[in-house]
C-alpha cells in the first residue's frame, strides 16, 4: 500500500476568520506568548471580488523549501510528508523563514543577549524527533495527535470545517462533493499550488 | 554617511528591546505582505532565489575559498617562495600604538568571526546544536569589537588607500610576487594589493554588519528602510542573507590573502604591526616611493 500524502487545506469560501483555529492550536500545545503556528489572514482587503480570508500554517510543502536551507540540516520529511524539525539541533539562524513562501517559522527570544532561539512551526500535531508522547516532546513540539490517532486540533475545531486535513485522496474527496454542490465555483485555497505543485 | 549608519546601528538595538508581537514586522499584519511577497510577478523572486542559491551553491563556493586559496598559496609558497629582506638594518616607526591596537582589537575579531562563520555554513558536518548554536553567538558577539573599530581604522589608513595610476603597473605584476627576483617596485605605504584589502575590509566590513545586524535582529521596524529600498521586510531580510554571503566570499578571499602575505610570503613582515617598526630593506624595495620620501625626511 501506498503511503498516504498529509495535506492542508483552507477552503475559502467557507473561512469566516474566526481566528478558532489559531486559538485552538496555541492552547493545545501550550504556545508561549508572541509564537502563532497558526494564524488567520485576509488577502486583498479591501478589494472588491479579491479579498478572501484563509488560515495559513506551515503546509508540509512538496519540495519543503525550508528544509533545503538549513545549515545544520535539523529538518526531516516524514513518508507520509509531515515536515518535521530537530530544536536540538536548530540554531535558530532564520534561514528556513527567508526560504518559507507562507512565513511559517518564529523564532523566540531567548537568554540576556535576546538571541533567537529555536524554531518553531506547525508540526501537523505530529510531535517531533523526540519519545512519541513524551514529557520532553510535549515541551518542545506540542501534542503528538496523530499518534494518538486524532486530527490535528486546528481542523478538528474549525467551526465551518473550511480547514481540511488529511491525506490528499480523501482531503480531494471532500473539495470535489463541495465544489460540485457549489455549481463547480470556489476551487481555490491560497497557496495550494505552491506547497504541493498539483501534486 | 558614517554617522548616519551608527544611528542606524544604534536603532536597530533600540528597535528589538520594545518588541512586543503585536507589532511584528514579519508575523503580525506585515505576514500578509510578506506571503504575497514570495515568488510574484512584481516582486523580485528574492525568497526562490535565496532558497536556490542557498541550497544549492552558498556551502560548495564556500568550500572552494576555503580549499583553493590556501591551495594557490601553498603553490606560491613551494614555487616561487618567500621573499626574505635582511632585518639588521636600520627599522622606520611606522605603526604607532594606537594604529597598532585598533588594527589588533580587528585582527582579533576576524579570527573569531571567519572560522565561526565557516561553523555555520557547514553546521550539518557538526551536527549542528550546541556547537554551531555557540559559533553563531560568537560570530555576532565579536562583530561588535570590529563594529567599534572599523571607523577609526577606515580614517586612520583612508589616505594612504587612495589608489593612483601607479597601482595599475602593481596589478600588472601583481606586485613582483609572481617571480623569485626581487625588484624595486613603486608603491606608496600601501600597494595596491594592501589598498584592495583596505576597502573590501571597510566597505565591505559595513555591508557584513549591517545585513548581519539585520539578520540578527530580524524582527524590527525602521520605517526609512522600507522606504528607501522599497522592498517588504521579509525581502530585506532575503537580501541580506544573499549579501552577506556573497560579501563572505570575497571578504574571506581576501582575508587569506592577508595572512599569507603578511606572515609568509615576505619572511617576518608580520612583525611591522607587532612593534610598529618596519625594515629599511622592505620599503626599500617593496614600497620605493614611501621609502624615497622617508629618506627626504632623513627618517633611515
Amino acid at each position: 500500500m501506498e503511503n498516504a500524502r498529509m495535506k492542508f487545506y483552507c477552503d475559502e469560501s467557507r473561512c469566516i476568520e474566526c481566528d478558532g483555529c489559531s486559538i485552538a492550536c496555541a492552547e493545545a500545545h501550550e504556545l508561549p506568548a508572541g509564537i502563532a503556528r497558526r494564524k488567520v489572514i485576509t488577502i486583498h482587503e479591501g478589494i472588491p471580488g479579491k479579498e478572501v480570508s484563509t488560515s495559513i500554517a506551515c503546509m508540509h510543502c512538496t519540495d519543503a523549501p525550508c528544509e533545503q536551507v538549513c545549515p545544520v540540516d535539523c529538518f526531516y520529511i516524514r513518508e507520509d510528508g509531515v515536515v518535521l524539525h530537530d530544536k536540538e539541533k536548530c540554531i535558530g539562524c532564520g534561514y528556513c523563514l527567508y526560504a518559507c513562501p507562507f512565513g511559517a517559522p518564529q523564532f523566540p527570544r531567548e537568554g540576556i543577549f535576546g538571541s533567537k532561539g529555536a524554531m518553531d512551526k506547525c508540526t501537523m500535531c505530529a510531535g517531533g524527533p523526540l519519545a512519541t508522547n513524551s514529557h520532553h516532546e510535549f515541551e518542545l513540539y506540542g501534542q503528538n495527535r496523530i499518534a494518538e490517532g486524532k486530527v490535528p486540533v486546528c481542523a478538528a475545531m474549525c467551526s465551518t470545517k473550511a480547514l481540511l486535513v488529511g491525506d490528499a485522496e480523501s482531503v480531494s474527496n471532500v473539495i470535489r462533493a463541495r465544489v460540485a454542490a457549489r455549481g463547480g465555483k470556489g476551487f481555490n485555497s491560497y497557496g495550494w499550488d505552491k506547497a504541493y505543485k498539483n501534486q | 554617511m558614517r554617522k548616519y549608519i551608527y544611528t542606524l546601528i544604534a536603532l536597530l538595538g533600540f528597535a528589538t528591546v520594545a518588541f512586543g508581537a503585536a507589532d511584528s514586522q514579519i508575523w503580525g499584519e506585515m505576514r500578509i505582505q510578506n506571503i504575497l511577497g514570495y515568488g510574484q510577478e512584481e516582486s523580485l523572486k528574492l525568497g526562490a532565489w535565496f532558497t536556490f542559491l542557498q541550497s544549492k551553491y552558498f556551502a560548495w563556493v564556500f568550500l572552494g575559498v576555503l580549499i583553493g586559496v590556501p591551495t594557490v598559496f601553498f603553490l606560491h609558497y613551494k614555487i616561487v617562495g618567500q621573499k626574505v629582506f635582511p632585518h639588521s638594518h636600520n627599522k622606520h616607526y611606522a605603526f604607532n600604538l594606537f594604529h597598532r591596537t585598533i588594527h589588533q582589537v580587528a585582527a582579533v575579531s576576524f579570527m573569531v568571526i571567519i572560522p565561526t562563520g565557516f561553523i555555520i555554513v557547514f553546521g550539518d558536518f557538526f551536527g549542528g546544536g550546541t556547537l554551531v548554536r555557540m559559533a553563531k553567538n560568537l560570530h555576532g558577539i565579536f562583530t561588535i569589537p570590529f563594529a567599534i573599530v572599523i571607523l577609526p581604522m577606515a580614517l586612520m589608513w583612508i589616505k594612504e588607500a587612495i589608489f593612483n595610476l601607479e597601482d595599475i603597473k602593481w596589478f600588472m605584476i601583481l606586485g613582483g610576487y609572481l617571480s623569485k627576483k626581487k625588484r624595486i617596485i613603486n608603491a606608496t605605504q600601501f600597494n595596491a594589493g594592501q589598498k584592495m584589502w583596505y576597502w573590501v575590509c571597510i566597505l565591505g566590513g559595513l555591508v557584513m554588519i549591517l545585513s548581519g545586524a539585520m539578520m540578527f535582529f530580524m524582527d524590527f521596524k525602521i520605517e526609512m528602510l522600507h522606504n528607501l529600498t522599497g522592498l517588504s521586510h521579509i525581502d530585506m531580510l532575503r537580501a541580506s542573507a544573499i549579501i552577506h554571503n556573497v560579501m563572505g566570499f570575497i571578504l574571506v578571499a581576501v582575508f587569506f590573502t592577508h595572512i599569507y602575505m603578511a606572515a609568509v610570503a615576505i619572511k617576518g613582515a608580520i612583525h611591522s604591526i607587532i612593534t610598529g617598526y618596519v625594515e629599511e630593506e622592505e620599503v626599500k624595495f617593496l614600497h620605493n616611493a614611501w621609502y624615497k620620501k622617508l629618506k627626504e625626511k632623513g627618517k633611515f
